[in-house]
């Protein structure tokens, strides 16, 4: 018998003003009218509690694009979860702040594209910047505990120290300096924020620059991006052993990308309790363990450790769900992977640039009629 | 970075107990530790009121018989691994 599951991701809609270029959403979002109700949230929240969750990430999108999301807070906090806020701060107004924080919201975890608006709203698609460094301002004011995320590729390493300093400006308790990871459409994106190896590497020295510069006052959390790290990420602690992802029509996800592998069969938390998803869903236990696992990963001591590394990125670059994730430098393919990093070209581009050089993430509605045109 | 005797530890905003009173659990926003014994026993005391000296008398009491110095050392080794991870505050 599996563990019981520790953190809920729910995806309470795929609506958001901004288009981020690296944003691992799906490329198919989920409509505006197949999301969950009020109730229907309320009700996984205290599922989840009664299956032991002890953290509900309230995401999306944009979470705040939902206008009941004091009313989840509070369902959330009576449930005894602890409530995390991921936000890129639009839709947060100084009172709305203060009435989630009133309704029991543990922590707000804003997104940073970069330390200047323009660069910053170049990433984004949209008029954001200015906000969120009001908003960080507020959650101070408020004593809410406050991370500030950084996602990082090519075309804003170039200048992370003084990404850095900018964001312990914003006195932050923590800090996430997050490489970009390449689903939905980070890997439509992908050749054009595949950082260098000399940026990799100057920004381990940065971060354990500013880490030290810190100590004790903001904790820095940064992890190695895959591409370019010997062994996989343990992606979602192991595939259906510590996370459950609900997208904002209730299909049961192992985890943010999983809908890319095919064959998989999702269930809705609106037919099926969280319990039995847990216990029962064909998707949850399709990569849980070990069995399915091949060589060299099924006998390697790293395992239990890293489980083999993503199923979705071992799909998406290989074919095979099974295989072992190729960023692994025992995976059999690794070669894929070496020979794509060899290829990433130094050039980054000025936001000046008259044609964009990607593709901006969509948003649901939208996105559906932009499709059927191309088609 | 010792830890002075008229420091008040407490927890960092955003990190507060969960779990059951058997079984209480520490919460923060990437985890949660599940604190057992001494380490319970420490971060029971973590209240914002009682100084690092109070602290100390108090773990005295409890661990009778054990040395001072030694109980000293484990403390704050054991708080000052929590303020870098920032689920404690100590000022």
């Amino acid at each position: 018998m599996t563990a019981a599951p520790l953190a809920l991701i729910a995806e309470i809609t795929h609506r958001c003003p901004l288009h981020c270029v690296y944003c691992s959403n799906p490329l198919q979002l989920a409509a505006a009218k197949s999301e969950l109700q009020t109730d229907e949230w309320c009700r996984v929240f205290s599922e989840a509690a009664r299956l032991g969750m002890l953290h509900l990430h309230l995401t999306g999108g944009e979470p705040a694009a939902r206008a009941d999301l004091e009313e989840l807070v509070s369902a959330a906090r009576s449930e005894g979860l602890y409530t995390n806020l991921i936000t890129s701060g639009l839709g947060v107004s100084r009172e709305r702040l203060k009435r989630l924080v009133a309704a029991g919201l543990d922590h707000v975890q804003i997104s940073f594209q970069d330390s200047e608006a323009e660069r910053g709203e170049w990433i984004a698609g949209a008029k954001s910047h200015a906000h969120k460094v009001e908003l960080a301002s507020w959650v101070r004011e408020l004593r809410s505990a406050f991370t500030a995320n950084l996602v990082v590729h090519r075309q804003n390493l170039d200048h992370l120290e003084q990404m850095i300093r900018f964001l312990e400006g914003l006195q932050p308790d923590r800090i996430e300096i997050a490489h970009t990871q390449y689903y939905g459409w980070a890997l439509k994106n992908r050749e054009k924020l595949m950082p260098t190896a000399t940026q990799v590497e100057n920004a381990l020295r940065l971060v354990n620059e500013a880490q030290a510069r810190t100590k004790g006052r903001i904790r820095i959390d940064s992890v190695l991006p895959d591409h370019y790290a010997r062994f996989p990420k343990a992606c979602m602690g192991g595939w259906g052993q510590k996370m459950i992802l609900i997208n904002p029509s209730g299909k049961a996800l192992p985890c943010h990308a999983a809908e890319v592998i095919p064959g998989l069969v999702f269930d809705n938390v609106r037919e099926k309790s969280l319990s039995w998803i847990w216990s029962q869903s064909g998707a949850f236990q399709k990569f849980r363990g070990e069995k399915w696992m091949q060589t060299p990963c099924h006998s390697c001591e790293r395992r239990t450790e890293d489980f083999g590394g993503c199923r979705c990125q071992a799909f998406l670059l290989t074919g095979d769900p099974k295989a072992t994730d190729p960023v692994c430098t025992l995976s059999p393919k690794h070669e894929m992977v070496v020979k794509e990093i060899s290829r990433v070209p130094a050039e980054s581009f000025a936001p000046q640039t008259s044609e964009p050089i990607w593709v901006y993430r969509s948003n649901p509605d939208r996105f559906v009629s932009t499709l059927q045109i191309r088609r | 970075m010792a830890i002075a005797e008229n420091n008040k530890p407490t927890l960092a905003s955003g990190c507060r107990w969960g779990g059951t009173p058997e079984e209480p659990v520490l919460l923060f926003p990437e985890g949660a530790i599940r604190v057992k014994g001494t380490g319970l026993a420490i971060l029971g005391l973590c209240d914002g009121h009682r100084s690092f000296s109070e602290i100390l008398a108090e773990l005295q009491v409890q661990y009778f018989g054990a040395d001072a110095r030694r109980i000293r050392e484990d403390a704050e080794r054991f708080l000052e691994q929590l303020q870098e991870k920032r689920i404690l505050d100590i000022r």
